[in-house]
């Protein structure tokens, strides 16, 4: 260890937009208000985690583009707007570009990157600013030794992006018109500007509100998707709130909430029943 | 009897029955589920969410038959009696407070009276970590939000609006009537737990300031 562990370390050149530092987030914490965070995107997280051989969930960075870094030794990383892995000498600035076609990138160094956790994780909660210091020009973020198993290159092109994705009926949906779900299947949405990792906002006809009365706040989950008074659809990501009162009309399938995190502003998301009826 | 629906195909959604929501959870925190991630109180429900569809299911399958059971009524009288009890030292001197007096058509001490007799309880937490809703604002003071939020309020803000009281735990933008403020620290990420005011616990507020001269019946 010593000196060589020492000098190993990620400079934070350019913040570039939305850049925080993630890991697989907090558990535990919901009941007093702390959300789980963690990758927007978890499946191209890991895949660029692995591609250096490191663990699915080792800390990494996200960013929505713009971010540059430089390592203080020579490091082998990799950035998902790249893919593959290459060798980064010291000094040497990598830049991780506006994606043109999703919302996120991820740049991984082999080993991770080591910082202080908060509440058991080093993920940053965009909403709240919990977890490490937030990033800025000249930030150093230690890297670990932790490795796995190096994979084989031809294993990292992520799935194909759809815009397609499953919905859970909601516990509100009494509160809308009577094929209020069905509606809003048939709708096509499209997402919002600004992109953020709290929720995404879709533009789209909602189903007509019947029961006006007050919501009782719920607790939201990963998915959750809120109609909101101005008619907008907003999907829960990976910083949402804890609890909320606006009505919930469906729940995204879990691993299917990163596809639209990662639609871009402007374009159509779809909705389809993932089932109904299901009694416990 | 409790219901139980799904919430997507990973979180349960308990509703209704014999126990509060924070009770509910303390209750449900008990039970031996695999694969729990929280255990979130909220106003009137309590969500559970799991690594898995699979352990939702099973955990879902498992409570069904407690929840409908009338002896779950039993366990809510074993969880008031560990409920905490917070005293917070309070000053009251917020800048809303003569504007929640006049709007509520009372005199500021008669307000403060209102709130330092008053038991408050944690229902939920939310909006930011350690933000507690505490229930059991006396009706005369529950006012709807300010109609322009304030950019920033600042950390041990206490604050009123709609059923609730609540002390801001970090600076944050907010919308609620600034009453007062305390030196507790409501929020520390060190401390186990972080949060001082948990769902379940009973809250009492001391005026700083001591002896106004107010009668604190009614």
């Amino acid at each position: 260890m010593g000196e060589q562990h020492t000098s190993r370390a990620v400079i934070i050149e350019e913040v570039g937009w939305l850049t925080t530092i993630q890991d697989s987030g907090r558990r535990g914490y919901a009941s007093f208000g702390v959300t789980t965070s963690g990758p927007v995107d978890p499946v191209l997280a890991g895949t660029v985690n692995r591609s250096v051989g490191n663990d699915h969930t080792a800390t990494l960075l996200e960013t929505a583009g713009g971010l540059v870094v430089t390592v203080e030794a020579d490091s082998v990383v990799a950035c998902s707007g790249h893919i593959a892995p290459t060798l980064l000498r010291a000094g040497e600035r990598l830049r991780v570009d506006i994606p043109t076609d999703r919302n996120f990138e991820y740049l991984a160094v082999a080993g991770g990157i080591e910082v202080d956790e908060v509440l058991g994780s080093a993920s940053q909660d965009s909403m709240s600013g919990l977890g490490p210091p937030v990033l800025q020009p000249g930030s150093r973020l230690g890297v670990g030794s932790m490795l796995g198993s190096f994979i084989a290159v031809d294993q990292l092109v992520p799935a194909r992006p759809t815009t397609v994705v499953r919905v859970w009926p909601g516990p509100h949906l009494s509160m809308f018109e009577a094929d209020a779900f069905d509606r809003f299947c048939s709708m096509e949405w499209r997402v919002e500007a600004p992109v953020n990792r709290i929720a995404a906002r879709l533009t789209g006809s909602a189903p007509e509100r019947v029961d006006h009365s007050e919501v009782a706040s719920v607790a939201l989950v990963l998915g959750a998707i809120q109609l909101h008074p101005d008619g907008a659809a907003a999907v829960m990501l990976a910083d949402h709130p804890t609890t909320g009162g606006y009505p919930v009309i469906g729940v995204v399938e879990h691993d299917e909430v990163r596809i639209i995190a990662q639609t871009r502003p402007g374009r159509a998301v779809r909705f389809i029943s993932a089932g109904r009826d299901r009694i416990c | 009897m409790a219901d139980i629906e799904y919430l997507g195909s990973r979180a349960l959604l308990v509703s209704g029955g014999p126990l509060s929501a924070p009770h509910l959870a303390q209750w449900l925190e008990r039970q031996v589920l695999d694969g729990v991630c929280d255990v979130v109180p909220a106003a009137a429900s309590v969500t559970i969410t799991f690594d898995s569809p699979d352990q939702c299911t099973t955990a879902a399958r498992h409570l069904r038959p407690i929840l409908e059971d009338p002896a779950l009524e039993t366990a809510a009288s074993d969880a008031t009696a560990a409920d905490h009890q917070i005293e917070l030292p309070c000053c009251f001197d917020g800048p809303d407070l003569a504007e929640v007096a006049e709007t509520s058509g009372l005199v500021v001490d008669e307000v403060i009276a209102a709130l330092t007799t008053a038991i408050l309880r944690v229902e939920f937490c939310g909006f930011s970590p350690g933000f507690a809703y505490l229930g059991g604002l006396p009706s005369m003071l529950q006012l709807p939000r300010r109609s322009r939020p304030r950019q920033r309020v600042e950390a041990g803000s206490l604050a009123i609006a709609s059923r609730y009281a609540a002390v801001y735990p970090t600076s944050t933008p907010g919308g609620w009537h600034i009453v007062g403020s305390t030196q507790a620290e409501i929020w520390r990420t060190d401390r186990t737990p972080p949060a001082l005011l948990r769902p379940g616990a009973q809250v009492r507020l001391i005026d700083m300031a001591g002896d106004r001269g107010v009668e604190s019946g009614g």
